[in-house]
């Protein structure tokens, strides 16, 4: 039975010993045909690991298991609260980058931070009621919050010129 | 009862168990090393009498001799640091040279002048790689079955696949390239029993790389790479030379730089153990003290330490859940640099082994491996891609669709669409770098898809792979959806050498081996003739009457030949007048011996010569 909750550590160990047994230097002295599906398996496994250890990207596999497809935006399924909130949110990241000021940015991240937690943890309950519907706004909702903490993350490193 | 499985002859899918032989090769900006392992570890295989370090230097006789590593340093005219130009245009070669370079075929790699005419910095490496496989193949006295080259971490798509075709016009199987800090981190996981969150800082002398890694039970992940490709001690040696031109007030030329570098190198040196040093040059002379030169290249080690802040954040590890800061590369020797990466780091860095050989000790390790040997079969390593990859879209924007970090091997694949109605082809450009714009990123290809059915625009679903293998090559393809029509390519970089161009280097190469080979024959005939002609003077002077004059004049005749044929640069032809001479010679060197052995035995009983 599927979860939205993993075990870090689990996933780290089986990941390890998958690529200890598939990875392409495992086969380096075997013929083409196997080191092209070995390049295949690891690649798969590798896509997975990044896909499971992600929340945001681990609720769209979750979303497409129930058979939805997350990438399917419908922005009328927007509601009004997000779309203030995301207008609020702009204009406070405009604000701080413009004025390089590195407080504020930190102070939005955290507040970001602490929506996205809220975001998927209501996510999961969503989930686990088979209230997809709601799980799918939810799920754009967690989206538009990793957008901005992205581009926080890039106004930072503008200013801190990474 | 299930089927046994029986595999056809050769295609068996077990390893030979038989012991192959595998090289690591630390292929550097100013140095270059060859390892090997055994069942006990990894060992630096010599590259001269009492050398392990192969100065990364070549010099083309007019002659066609080519000299390589020590040897050619003497010479004024000598190609060096060609690894900076590796997979690099023109425009991005901004250091001064000591030698020539002339613009290359379609805006390729820009190709050098030498006495033996233009090389491409390909060539080049190809030749240093060649001397450092045949030491490796007379410390094993075997036959090499692969080698693992290591390049800098941050190099990218280009850069690495120069290197990796300097590899075929070697004449070796690449079994992987692998990255510098990975590869010291093999060597110090397995010597030091590192595990844990490490830091490998690589200060080479062309290259600076920085990788976090995670090491735990032989597994060697990177979470984070960074570094500048065209930042080393190099840079530091350049900061002097401008600052002996300000203090002197000359402009050197390209003619002084052979001079100034070891100059400086000998300065740099000093001022790690003392506070000050004289330096003289072209009538000029002065002191550099510490301070200066602190001053003069800590501009470069803080932009090292923004590449450590940079990787520590996008890997999101903060400095207090760091485990060991390893220093690697020859730079590293500087206190300066360690005394500020202490700081930063807020710890002691980890410098016990041998900056200069750590990289080549876990090439061989992991060469080791490859080739299914024992020493370190348990060891895996997971290196990420250093650069973003991506796919022009409109506006000049990229779409990046590998991210940088990304853990390789990777696919990913993003689906586009028809820009026009009734669109039947897409041009695809491929681009690495970080930034927003094409032109701020690093053009890799451009291909086509053709015969898309013509369809409104924004109907045809057309999906881009891109596939990133262990090596951390590129390939990508693209396919329409509805259709199914297809299209791929093996990423070439733009900067690259065509094929063309690689196979003419493949059959040179081999053309200069027959050519090394013939030059080694001819040596050893002239050898060997001189001696025959002098066995054959000091016979005639000591023992000349014993032959008719008939064969006196026809031994003298071909002596006449042959000594004439030396002069010739014709190996056959004093091959085969040396023969005749030996020939028409070997009845009088019996007589000479009848004559000696009777001589010898002549007034003296049989007893006596028994004994």
């Amino acid at each position: 039975m599927e979860s939205f909750d993993i075990d870090p550590e689990a996933l780290g160990e089986s990941y390890r010993k998958l690529q200890a047994q598939y990875h392409p230097d495992r086969v380096s002295g075997l013929d083409d045909t196997a080191r092209l599906q070995a390049l295949q398996t690891s690649s798969i496994i590798n896509q997975a690991f990044d896909t499971l250890k992600s929340p945001l990207k681990r609720a769209a596999y979750m979303l497409s298991l129930k058979g939805l497809d997350p990438d399917k935006y419908q922005q009328s399924l927007m509601s009004e609260d997000l779309l203030i909130q995301q207008m609020h949110w702009r204009e406070q990241l405009e604000e701080a980058a413009q004025d390089e000021n590195l407080n504020a940015l930190d102070n939005l991240k955290k507040t970001a931070q602490t929506e996205l937690q809220d975001c998927l943890a209501e996510f999961k309950t969503q989930l686990n009621e088979e209230e997809l519907d709601k799980a799918k706004a939810l799920y754009h909702k967690l989206q538009f919050i990793n957008k901005i903490l992205q581009e926080i993350n890039r106004a930072e490193e503008k200013i801190l010129d990474y | 009862m299930a089927l046994l499985q029986i595999s056809e002859p050769g295609q068996s899918p077990r390893r030979s168990h038989s012991k192959k032989h595998a090289l690591g090769i630390d292929l550097g900006t100013t140095n270059s090393l060859v390892a090997s392992a055994n069942s006990e570890g990894p060992f630096i295989i010599k590259v001269s009498e009492d050398e392990v370090l192969l100065p990364s230097v070549v010099d083309y006789r007019k002659d066609g001799q080519v000299l390589v590593g020590k040897e050619a340093q003497e010479s004024p005219q000598s190609i060096s640091s060609v690894k900076r130009l590796m997979g690099r245009g023109q425009q991005d070669v901004q250091h001064r040279l000591s030698y020539r370079l002339v613009p290359g075929e379609q805006e390729g790699m820009p190709m050098i002048e030498t006495a033996a005419g233009r090389k491409s910095p390909v060539e080049v490496s190809a030749d240093i790689l060649k001397r450092l496989a045949q030491c490796g193949q007379a410390k094993l006295d075997a036959d090499i079955d692969g080698v693992v080259i290591t390049v800098p971490a941050y190099f990218d798509e280009a850069q690495r696949q120069a290197t990796k075709d300097a590899a075929r016009i070697a004449g070796l199987n690449v079994l992987r390239l692998l990255s510098e800090p990975t590869a010291a981190a093999v060597a110090y996981g397995l010597d030091k029993k590192l595990e844990g969150t490490v830091i490998i800082y690589d200060l080479g002398g062309g290259t600076f790389d920085v990788s976090l890694m995670k090491l735990e039970k032989g597994v060697f992940s990177v979470l984070a790479t960074g570094g500048d490709t065209a930042l080393g001690g190099d840079d530091f040696d350049h900061a002097i030379i401008h600052w002996l031109e300000k203090q002197s007030g000359q402009a050197f030329g390209q003619a002084d730089m052979h001079v100034l570098k070891n100059l400086v190198r000998h300065a740099k040196h000093e001022l790690s153990g003392q506070e000050q040093v004289e330096l003289a040059y072209a009538g000029w002379h002065g002191t550099l003290d510490q301070d200066t030169y602190h001053q003069l290249i800590d501009d470069y080690i803080d932009e090292t330490l923004k590449a450590c802040r940079r990787v520590l954040r996008d890997a999101q590890v903060s400095i207090e859940e760091i485990t060991d800061v390893v220093l690697v590369g020859g730079s590293t020797r500087s206190p300066r640099v360690q005394e500020k990466v202490a700081d930063f780091f807020q710890r002691e860095v980890l410098h016990e082994l041998d900056p200069d050989q750590v990289v080549a000790l876990g090439a061989a390790i992991q060469a080791d491996s490859l080739v299914g040997n024992k020493y370190g079969k348990d060891l895996l390593l997971l290196d990420v891609n250093p650069l973003s990859l991506g796919i022009e879209t409109m506006g000049g924007l990229i779409e990046k669709i590998i991210p940088r970090n990304t853990t390789i091997p990777v696919s990913r694949a993003q689906e586009f669409t028809t820009f026009k109605d009734g669109q039947t082809v897409m041009n695809l450009h491929v681009l690495q770098g970080e930034r927003e714009l094409v032109d701020d990123c690093r053009s890799l290809a451009f291909f086509e898809l053709r015969n898309i059915p013509p369809m409104v625009a924004g109907a045809a679903r057309i999906r881009v792979t891109f596939q990133v293998d262990a090596d951390g090559l590129l390939s990508v393809e693209a396919e329409e959806l509805s259709s199914g029509v297809k299209s791929s390519v093996v990423v070439k970089p733009s900067f690259g050498l065509q094929e063309r161009e690689i196979e003419k280097m493949i059959r040179d190469s081999h053309t200069q081996a027959r050519h090394d080979k013939e030059m080694r024959q001819l040596k050893e005939n002239q050898v060997e003739a001189l001696r025959i002609i002098e066995a054959t003077e000091s016979a005639l002077v000591s023992d000349g009457e014993l032959l008719s004059s008939e064969e006196r004049k026809m031994l003298e005749a071909a002596l006449q030949d042959l000594r004439k044929s030396l002069s010739s640069d014709d190996a056959d032809l004093i091959h085969e007048n040396s023969v005749k001479l030996n020939d028409l010679s070997t009845e009088f060197a019996a007589r000479r011996m009848d004559t000696q052995i009777k001589s010898a035995f002549a007034g003296k009983k049989l007893e006596e010569i028994d004994r």
